[in-house]
């Protein structure tokens, strides 16, 4: 099974990969934040998730964070 | 104008009064802009349609607009549709791009050139860009947006004289990208560029009004393109903004300071809760104890009771003549509990206007300095409990000093269904500040256990209606998401500005409500109909076990909250009464200012809902009380 955002601790890079909500997917391209890695500053328990993307900080829900499906980079991958 | 859209403007097309629009994300400094722009203010009012306010000035030739703060031109909330229609109305804009977030403000420049609006950009911020590591060629920018770019610390005055003079310079690149994907579009459409870039980007408002062909697109299906294509459009234009940001600024890793650690403190739960309740408690005792009691206290008590209404009394009293039909308008004009000259004015300028400044200045205070958002996380959690996301947290804080203006700001709190909810809630089980200082001096001479046992059952109100509504109302909550700006010292002229327009903006949309309310209220009761409606409640206060004189209690609840409270203190009560009676007149109807603001913000079906469900939940939780401490044989 894919890992999710709510998956990611705190100080973890990872990759957004599928984001369901067509609405949610496009503010979030429009941010950067699909555009390569983003960084985990804090995941609140059962909180909202706050990531990192070019010195923009987003914080999203949880049940969001728990359907966003997440890539672990490689060194290839990561930018 | 089409003109303009299409192949972007000089100087010379720009006519006079023209229309310039300020459009930036949020938080970049827009306000500050055109306060710096601004030569003499004009209006600050709602967007036609909407709750989104919008502030106009004069600038030379231009009609001059702040925008909402939007990331993007599209429609995905109300500030994102306002900020839309405005750009697609403007000869020329000025976009305010954050020069420390040069990644993310680029997304809206580059789609604003993709339309072909005449743009300038001020490069906002540089003092922090330079005290963040980062470094832009200005200049390099400029040549690779092919638009004017003005370096500016707006809120030092620094580059706004710049800005000024190149502002008819104005101007959008001949061809861009999306041009490509307008083949995509029907062939017999007629739209301007700016049109023909939302179009294609699924923009569905503009595709339900365009003329395709002289048949104007059907309602039903609003997109007239594929639905991938937004997402490939906003990739392509990701990429230019990756490879110009890449290109015109050098980045230097700066340690966060303190900002950072006071941000990661705040955001917390552990430390962030403590933080939250010392701010909230130093706000509600500003609110509610300097401003609520003592400056109301002075403004109401000694301004209006002492001087302003006996004056006024006077003065109407000597000024009609002594017939009988003068009888009623003298009655509708100053009557002691809701008179026109009188009371109502007292309301309104000598409560409310004190009140509604303090609040307005807090939530300035909160939102400047990068705190709302940070609460918004911190509330995240218990709020999606009842239906709501952590941005449902400012209107529950505002609803404990008042809820009149609590009802205002819901405006940001998202969707229509999580408005629907806080408003609820907020006109169920949030007592006032007013009404709070009555109830703890009453729960005070009872004891600690009956003021636990008052906050437990409101408590559990507000959770159970929270729960009901998220199950019953259509639709699914909305997922919080919101960036988390730099926290900062709000400036002092930018506070006070925003302060001063939202008030005046309050009072000029609220003052006519008030009166008009106020004529109705006292021509009921001047009929006796107040009369008849607190003998109609005679089988609702032997409910809950009261003496027949509390349903004038709940006739004063109806007019004001706290007027409730503070008839309750003339009555012998016993503790189990006083209990239950004050569980009712808090959980009882919103005051009359309260509803009449509910019906503006929420529509005629939902405030009669929320005021017969109020009634509903008053009498059945104050019926349970009753019959509970009854039982137990308290």
């Amino acid at each position: 099974m894919s890992e999710v955002l709510a998956d990611v601790g705190s100080g973890e890079s990872v990759r957004l990969t599928e984001v369901p909500d067509g609405d949610t997917r496009a503010r979030l391209l429009r941010l950067g934040f699909l555009d390569g890695a983003v960084e985990c500053r804090h995941h609140i328990r059962k909180g909202p998730v706050i990531v990192r993307r070019n010195g923009t900080d987003l914080a999203l829900g949880s049940d969001l964070a728990s359907e966003i499906e997440i890539e672990r980079p490689t060194t290839e991958a990561s930018d | 104008m089409e003109g303009c859209h299409d192949a972007g403007c000089d100087a010379s097309e720009i006519a006079a009064d023209s229309t310039l629009a300020l459009v930036g994300c949020p938080n970049v400094g827009k306000s500050v802009v055109f306060g710096e722009l601004a030569e003499q203010y004009v209006d600050v009012s709602n967007y036609p349609g909407t709750t989104v306010d919008t502030t106009l000035a004069e600038f030379g030739d231009y009609q001059l607009t702040d925008t909402p703060g939007v990331y993007g031109i599209s429609a995905f909330n109300e500030e994102e549709r306002v900020t839309r229609e405005i750009v697609l109305e403007a000869d020329a804009v000025v976009n305010v791009v954050d020069a420390t977030h040069l990644d993310r403000d680029l997304f809206l420049t580059l789609q604003l050139l993709d339309m072909g609006i005449p743009t300038v950009v001020a490069l906002n911020m540089m003092d922090e860009a330079e005290a963040g590591g980062i470094d832009i060629d200005v200049d390099a920018l400029e040549d690779a947006l092919g638009v004017p770019v003005v370096p500016t610390v707006a809120v030092d005055g620094e580059g706004t004289d710049d800005l000024r003079e190149r502002i008819p310079e104005a101007t959008a690149p001949e061809t861009t990208a999306v041009e490509d994907y307008y083949d995509e579009l029907p062939d017999e459409l007629t739209a301007t560029r700016a049109e023909k870039t939302l179009l294609v980007e699924g923009d569905e408002p503009l595709a339900r009004e365009v003329d395709v062909g002289g048949v104007m697109a059907d309602g039903g299906s609003a997109a007239l393109v594929e639905p991938g294509l937004r997402e490939e459009i906003y990739g392509g234009r990701r990429s230019r903004v990756q490879s110009i940001a890449d290109e015109v600024q050098t980045v230097t890793e700066v340690e966060g300071g303190i900002r950072e650690w006071l941000s990661d403190l705040m955001i917390h739960p552990l430390t962030g809760t403590p933080i939250a309740l010392a701010m909230l408690g130093l706000i509600f005792y500003l609110i509610g104890g300097v401003v609520a009691q003592r400056i109301v206290g002075i403004t109401e008590g000694d301004i209006f009771a002492q001087h302003y209404n006996p004056a006024v009394e006077a003065f109407v009293s000597d000024l009609l003549p002594e017939a009988a039909w003068v009888d009623p308008i003298e009655f509708l004009l100053i009557n002691p509990e809701l008179g026109l000259l009188t009371i109502t004015v007292q309301y309104v300028v000598g409560v409310l206007l004190p009140l509604v400044l303090a609040f307005y200045l807090a939530i300035g205070l909160l939102e400047d300095s990068g705190i709302l958002p940070r609460l918004a996380v911190l509330t995240d959690r218990g709020l999606n409990r009842i239906g709501l996301n952590g941005r449902a947290v400012v209107p529950m804080i505002v609803g404990v000093g008042c809820v009149t203006m609590a009802v205002i700001t819901t405006r940001m709190v998202g969707s229509k269904r999580e408005r629907l909810i806080s408003t609820a809630l907020l006109g169920l089980a949030v007592p006032c500040s007013a009404q709070i200082g009555v109830i703890m001096g009453l729960l005070a001479g009872l004891g600690l256990v009956w003021w636990f046992g008052y906050l437990g059952v409101l408590l559990a109100v507000l959770g159970i209606a929270g729960l009901v509504l998220d199950r019953t109302l259509p639709g699914e909550g909305q997922a919080l998401v919101t960036e988390l700006p730099r926290l900062r010292v709000p400036r002092p002229g930018n506070l006070l500005r925003k302060t001063y327009n939202r008030t005046k903006m309050f009072l000029r949309e609220a003052a006519p409500l008030f009166a008009a309310t106020a004529l109705v209220v006292s021509a009921l009761d001047y009929v006796g109909g107040l009369d008849a409606i607190m003998d109609g409640l005679r089988p609702l206060t032997s409910l809950i076990g009261m003496p027949a004189d509390f349903g004038q209690i709940l006739v004063l609840g109806l007019i004001r909250r706290d007027f409730a409270a503070a008839g309750m203190t003339d009555m012998a009560l016993s503790h189990a009464q006083i209990f239950v009676g004050l569980i009712v007149i808090t959980l009882f109807v919103p005051c009359i200012l309260t509803m009449t603001m509910i019906l503006k913000e929420r529509g005629k079906k939902s405030a009669l809902l929320m005021w017969l469900g109020s009634w509903v939940a008053a009498f059945t939780v104050g019926g349970i009380a009753a019959a509970t401490l009854g039982v137990l044989g308290v």
